[in-house]
């Protein structure tokens, strides 16, 4: 019994941990609360086909392992380690700056004894929900492994240059010791709901449609719908929360969606709306431009509505947030669609945004209307 | 404790005086050692940096205000104290009548901590004799785990309910084998303490304990080594099991009723001590190499030692298993046996039970080691023990898991709630981590968030794969998501005002129609708020305890703690003649 039992407590222990191992694909989640870590040495799986390869790649981007990340890339004289990590994890506080790399899929597009083209869907955390990414890599065979081909990606250079600033500004004195943000004691900025649309969409009811300021001061606005059945009871109250620019400038238009989870309009007999305005400082900078829109099918087949952004200011634009008005051959909104851009916009550049259409809804669209709300650094 | 016994052992055990001295440690010597090891640094007020401190101490500030009623409306929009045991949390609201709430946690860790070398010696005598339980207790010092817990952890209330199992299962064993009435009165007033500490202790670390302790009892019997036949065994541990599980109804009554009324049904949380260590060498190091420390040289030796007498084998399975469980994603045994409920618990605290366990087996060890090398034995054993305890405690500032968090100065936090009405609203910090309890305890206002996962009732936190709304962005899309729900829905719960002590939350704040009001201690904090909030209102609740359950839970787990101590004063251990059980054990171990 003394060299008996701890055999078979030694043997039951390496095989509930292989049971484990194996289970595992040796593939991990996201450890909580800090971004290091990696698997025992020896343990992690050699990069013998380029499935692996690329798995082996981005398990280490997901754990932010650059020394081992950038070790797995065939070509490493085309970016020095830190523009590879740059192109990770983004730069001028954009979007992906803030990202972090949860998940992916991949699936082999063409495969041949010493090269191969792999398709990944990125699966990205973001303070602004969960984003996607399509990326395609380009993997090789060194020896006997296979190791990604990395591409440079080129990194916007703006010239030194001056830009006159001469957008309005409104600002707004408020009283001393006041907690409050806006003009609660002066009249609230004249705003108008000018369009309502309530819409049965997957497995939801949304409330959708456009608001105008009329007035000659911005507003910061806030549209809340309550829907209510046929005995005049409430069923669910909800917000345009961030499907909406919250900040119109005078004449503004902006698009607003409404999303009621698991609410049939069937049962629904009346909607309030109620838009709530108050009175904010507010610029006109940054100006943003759209331009080239048009709605084509994306490498999927889905359509989506798709163009630039053009930063007109002297400043950078950490994170666009586009939100498009869809309309019908009557002028009625069918849908607002919404999308954040991954990367910042620098003074004086462009940057491509990509908006995804309904599948339901894109033989109904025949026109379009793209406001651009923004998130500066140190300005908002 | 029982100095006679000592004498007695010593006159056997002492050979010549050229050896090295076999006699055991006193045991007062032990608790000074863990007290002049311990007490210092919980002075300094080392643990209040922990995890889990803050929220001990939040618990215990309600209990300060409120003795008699559980309902604390200041996290989740209302919340009933009666999910978690409240022995540790009372105690320290009476403490802090007279030394604050810090420094009454400090005192109650303490007294678990001083607790421990005490059930560790009495738990190992059981197996071992009273030289090798001796090296045991002073082993539980310094060990890896108990640091971990203690100061990067702030497992108070595992500590604490750990020290006190041990100290029941002797008595638990002498009542099986002995039939002893005081040890059955006393097993089951300590085990009531122990249960009305810890909940997940009681239910299995008891397991885990408890049933080496039978096992041995059983083999005992079988082989005439104690009074006891084996049918009496079964039937007197039947007796103690029907009363500690008819006590711990009654004493932890409101919580089973909790329990029955709101299951834990919400999405699981993952927690990084069910990963597989493996595959991620930060986990390893936390959840593996500093809980254990230098006994993972020792585990072969252990487990050989363990398997080389009769006795010692269902300690040494008791070990195994909990060893296992402390693996957490390592092995699917942990999964397969607790199916849902592996996602519920957290593993570390297994981790602690193991090197508990494996503590007698270390005595023995120790005791061959220094019977064999004498002076060199010793030394080498008390710098394995020093370095043990050293990187824990040097592993306290450079683990990667709690930079982020420290050194949050909260007060004007606390000011802007407590100012011009501020409180007739709610609020949530982000990127706070466990200062959020800090913030609670300082303020009249109420939050949506709140640092105990299971209290949770409010959908937008419970139908998420994240924990607390603070620490949103540590659990990825499912935090952010739950985040975001919280948010949509901040008028219908009253939420006005939000503290940003992380950059990474103002993107979302900014797009979803939140504003920067305030900005405190050179921009560390920020506040945000919402227009068109109206004020908070009550929360209406099931689960709200009734003033009968609020009145059980104020009287019976402390009632029971000093009548516990009573106990232990009125029905003292009467003096040990040295038993045929332990010259038989040690006898073995010679053999072996």
């Amino acid at each position: 019994m003394k060299f008996i039992l701890p055999i078979i407590l030694a043997i039951a222990t390496v095989v509930l941990i292989g049971v484990a191992f194996v289970a595992s694909g040796t593939v991990v989640g996201k450890t909580v609360g800090i971004e290091a870590g990696s698997a025992m040495y020896g343990l992690t799986p050699k990069a013998s086909t380029p499935d692996q390869a690329l798995t082996n790649l981005l398990v280490d981007v997901k754990r932010r392992n650059w020394d081992q990340a950038y070790g797995e890339i065939s070509n490493p004289q085309v970016a020095t380690k830190q523009q590879f990590i740059q192109a990770w994890t983004g730069s001028y506080g954009s979007l992906r700056t803030f990202s972090a790399l949860e998940g992916f899929e991949l699936r082999p597009m063409h495969i041949t004894n010493d090269a191969a083209q792999m398709r990944v869907r990125l699966h990205w955390t973001t303070p602004i929900g969960p984003l996607e990414d399509v990326r395609d890599f380009h993997l090789a065979k060194v020896g006997d492994i296979w190791k990604t081909v990395w591409s440079k990606t080129d990194v916007p250079n703006v010239p030194s240059q001056v830009i006159p600033v001469t957008y309005l500004r409104w600002d707004l004195v408020s009283a001393a010791g006041d907690d409050e943000w806006g003009a609660k004691n002066i009249d609230a900025p004249h705003v108008r709901i000018i369009s309502m649309n309530p819409l049965d969409f997957a497995e939801g009811a949304v409330v959708l449609g456009e608001v105008v300021n009329e007035d000659t001061i911005p507003a910061f606005v806030n549209v809340t719908a309550t829907l209510v059945d046929g005995s005049g009871k409430e069923i669910d109250e909800e917000t345009s929360f961030d499907k909406i620019d919250h900040i119109l400038l005078p004449k503004q238009v902006t698009p607003y969606r409404i999303d009621f989870p698991k609410v049939n309009l069937k049962n629904v007999k009346n909607v309030r709306m109620n838009v709530k305005a108050t009175l904010v400082p507010a610029s006109a900078d940054p100006v943003i431009g759209v331009m080239n829109q048009k709605v084509d099918p994306d490498y999927q087949g889905k359509s989506v509505l798709r163009g630039d952004l053009l930063n007109e200011s002297g400043q950078t634009v950490n994170i666009p947030h586009v939100i498009a008005s869809l309309y019908d051959n009557n002028g009625k909104v069918i849908w607002v669609a919404d999308g954040y851009v991954e990367h910042s916009l620098l003074p004086q550049t462009a940057a491509p945004f990509e908006i995804e259409i309904p599948k339901n809804m894109v033989p109904k669209v025949s026109n379009f209307h793209v406001v651009v709300n923004q998130y500066s650094m140190g300005r908002n | 404790m029982e100095p006679t016994e000592y004498s007695e052992r010593n006159e056997r055990t002492v050979v010549s005086a050229t050896q090295p001295p076999r006699r055991p440690i006193p045991l007062l010597a032990i608790v000074l050692l863990a007290l002049m090891v311990h007490g210092p640094l919980l002075m300094m007020q080392l643990p209040s940096g922990s995890f889990d401190a803050n929220f001990h101490m939040f618990f215990a500030s309600h209990y300060a205000h409120h003795w008699f009623d559980p309902w604390n409306l200041k996290w989740f929009g209302g919340f009933s104290q009666t999910t978690y045991p409240p022995l540790t949390h009372q105690w320290i609201a009476l403490l802090s009548y007279i030394v604050g709430l810090k420094m009454g946690y400090m005192l109650v860790q303490l007294i678990g901590i001083m607790l421990l070398p005490v059930g560790v010696y009495r738990f190992a005598r059981i197996w071992v004799d009273d030289r090798a339980a001796s090296y045991a207790a002073v082993g539980c010092v310094f060990l890896g785990s108990l640091t971990f817990l203690t100061y990067q952890a702030g497992q108070l209330a595992t500590v604490c309910s750990a020290a006190l199992y041990l100290n029941a299962l002797p008595y638990f064993y002498e009542w099986m084998t002995e039939s002893s009435v005081r040890s059955l009165i006393k097993g089951i007033a300590v085990s009531l303490t122990a249960a009305a500490a810890h909940h997940v202790t009681l239910i299995f670390g008891a397991l885990l304990f408890a049933v080496p302790v039978l096992w041995t009892a059983l083999v005992d019997a079988h082989d005439e080594r104690v009074a006891g036949s084996v049918g009496g065994v079964i039937s007197r541990a039947a007796i103690f099991a029907v009363a500690v599980g008819a006590g711990v109804g009654l004493v932890l009554m409101p919580y089973w009723v909790a329990l029955i009324q709101h299951p834990i049904h919400q999405i699981p949380i993952p927690h990084d001590s069910r990963a597989n260590f493996l595959l991620n060498s930060t986990t390893a190091i936390n959840y593996f190499l500093i809980p254990y420390g230098l006994l993972i040289v020792a585990l072969p030796f252990i487990v050989i030692r363990g398997a080389s007498s009769r006795r010692l084998i269902p300690l040494l399975m008791g070990f195994w298993v909990t060893f296992i469980f402390g693996l957490g994603g390592t092995t699917p045994l942990p999964r397969w046996l607790l199916g849902r409920a592996y996602e519920i618990l957290t593993f570390e605290r297994f981790t602690f039970w193991a090197t508990l366990l494996t503590l007698p087996i270390v005595g023995l060890l120790a005791a061959d080691l220094i019977d064999r090398f004498r002076v060199k034995a010793a030394v080498g054993l008390a710098l394995a023990a020093v370095f043990t305890f050293g990187a824990a405690m040097f592993w306290l500032s450079e683990n990667p898991f709690r930079a982020a968090f420290t050194q949050i100065n909260v007060a004007p936090v606390d000011a802007f709630l407590n100012r011009d009405g501020h409180d007739a609203y709610r609020y949530v910090l982000l990127g706070f981590g466990s200062e959020l309890a800090r913030v609670s305890i300082g303020t009249t206002a109420s939050s949506v968030d709140g640092d105990y996962n299971s209290a949770r009732l409010l959908p937008e936190m419970t139908n998420y794969g994240s924990a607390q709304l603070t620490n949103s962005k540590f659990y990825g899309s499912a935090g952010m998501a739950s985040l975001r729900a919280m948010l949509e829905h901040a008028n219908r719960y009253g939420l006005k005002y939000i503290f940003v002590h992380d950059a990474y939350y103002e993107p979302l704040l900014t797009f979803v129609g939140w504003r920067k009001i305030e900005t405190f201690d050179n921009g560390a904090v920020t506040v945000w708020s919402k227009d068109d909030v109206p004020p908070a209102h009550p929360i209406q609740s099931d689960a709200m305890p009734t003033a009968f359950q609020g009145v059980l839970w104020g009287t019976l787990p402390i009632g029971v703690s000093f009548l516990a101590i009573i106990l232990e004063f009125l029905l003292p251990n009467p003096r040990r003649v040295s038993g045929a059980v332990r010259a038989t054990v040690r006898a073995e171990h010679s053999v072996a």
